[in-house]
């Protein structure tokens, strides 16, 4: 075999900033948001850089890319970046050009927002169009619950900034359990084993072991294995292991919607989201129960935080007893917590809300 | 799913070319694969990777992890990628005839 050239690493990221962020790196003074998708960052040495951050639906084309790279070498010298939401940004010296950009963007279809206290980017997977073991679609329903959103991506109105994410399968690739919204597929029927060539294609001790339950154990006679239906939570960690054991199930498989996740430390530490709709169904292209379920979350957190407070925050304010009443929704034997850590989920003291 | 023929006898293949019951592996399968896992020639040092991954998948039920295969084999990683330069897994567990390597490869 001919010597591959390898371990190279990526290119060193230095080589691609545009000339302005090289020489005031490290000497940023302040920025300022100068509209809803326009940041300016003013260095000591008083030089300007004027971003324009535009959406992206992550799952792009060469052409799409090609296009974006046209607008940076019109308007900045041929620099871009792409953000950690998978939005674009271009990076101009010049702020006399920024309006241009931004008109020839949106003539092009492409939103200019995603600042401040806004809903930007949804952080998602593959969903049906690459990954085996998803429960639910990602581009799909990104995009139907951006166009229902997409007033709060070109403005700034919200009390706070406010991430939803989205994970088609609970492995929960991306940001689905930090999130201040989170969308995730979920399944709801015990998986199908095919006996017959789960012995040739599968390592039974891996496949007992991937079991956070233990609802699986080995079946000597048929040199297969079981799984016990009353212990089995339908996390699809089986099947990842073994291509033998069935979960994909069209009809029952769902989406379930999870709030007040954050990760920054501002104000009260990082939170994981909780569950607060177990289910609704699948219903592909547009998806209207998940579209309208996360829109009313929306309305009822902007109606009702004070300016500044994340859903997180906001949440432990009023109490979730308050959330559920003032969102509508119904509380369940599903929220509450019967796994591993479940006691320092309950509630230990007598102080709540009638 | 694909069937190979290997001096005259069918052997079932998945679509990634891993065959697809380990009972059915002889040693002319190892020999099949070796090209398109870009080696030449087994030689003995291969052999001996081969026939410690089929005892332990016989008598364990599952692959060994790979500090477990080159402790026991004597060779360092960079030694197994050496003899099969696709990897343990895509290279010496398919030539071995194991079942194919699962979870977020």
């Amino acid at each position: 075999m001919a010597q591959a050239r390898t371990d190279i690493g990526p290119p060193l990221y230095k080589e691609m900033l545009p000339p302005i962020i090289k020489e005031n790196y490290g000497k940023w003074q302040y920025h300022e948001i100068v509209k809803p998708g326009v940041l300016v960052h003013v260095s000591e040495t008083g030089a300007k850089l004027y971003t324009v951050r535009a959406g992206s639906p992550r799952l792009i084309s060469i052409y799409f890319i090609r296009e974006i790279c046209d607008l940076a070498d019109k308007y900045c010298d041929g620099y871009l970046r792409f953000t950690s939401r998978h939005n674009v940004e271009f990076l101009l010296s010049d702020g006399s050009k920024v309006d241009a950009l931004i008109a020839e963007l949106t003539e092009k279809g492409v939103p200019v927002g995603g600042t401040g206290n806004s809903i930007t980017n949804i952080v998602h997977t593959q969903g049906w169009v690459h990954c085996h073991t998803p429960a639910t679609d990602a581009s799909g329903i990104v995009k139907s619950v951006m166009d229902e959103l997409f007033e709060y991506f070109t403005t700034m109105k919200l009390p706070a900034k406010l991430r939803i994410s989205l994970a088609c399968c609970l492995n929960m690739c991306g940001a689905v359990h930090c999130s201040d919204i989170a969308i995730l597929g979920i399944h709801r029927t015990v998986p199908k084993i095919d006996h017959d060539t789960l012995h040739k294609v599968c390592e039974i001790p891996t496949l007992t072991a991937s079991c956070p339950t233990a609802a699986i154990r080995p079946n000597p006679k048929l040199k297969s294995v079981e799984i016990k239906a009353e212990r089995c939570m339908y996390c699809g960690n089986c099947y990842t292991m073994c291509p033998s054991v069935h979960i994909i199930d069209a009809k029952n498989d769902a989406v379930s919607i999870w709030v007040g996740g954050k990760i920054s430390n501002s104000r009260i530490g990082p939170r994981f989201s909780r569950l607060a709709i177990p289910f609704l169904p699948n219903n592909p292209p547009r998806w209207p129960e998940v579209v309208n379920a996360v829109k009313h979350i929306v309305e009822v957190y902007a109606a009702n935080a004070q300016p500044g407070e994340r859903m997180a925050e906001w949440i432990e304010r009023i109490s979730w007893e308050k959330f559920f009443e003032v969102t509508g929704l119904q509380f369940t034997d599903k929220h509450i917590d019967d796994f591993t850590l479940a006691q320092t989920t309950f509630r230990s003291t007598t102080q709540f809300k009638w | 799913m694909a069937f190979i023929e290997i001096n005259g006898q069918q052997f079932e293949v998945d679509e990634d070319g891993f065959l697809l019951n380990p009972d059915t592996w002889i040693e002319d399968v190892a020999k099949y694969f070796c090209k398109e896992e870009g080696i030449d020639e087994l030689t003995e040092d291969h052999w001996k990777v081969i026939k410690y991954l089929r005892d332990y998948f016989f008598q364990f039920g599952i692959a060994p992890m790979v500090r477990k295969l080159c402790k026991d084999t004597g060779y360092s990683l960079k030694g197994i990628y050496e003899l099969f330069p696709t990897g343990p897994a895509k290279g010496a567990c398919k030539l071995a005839g194991l079942p194919k390597p699962t979870g977020c490869v």
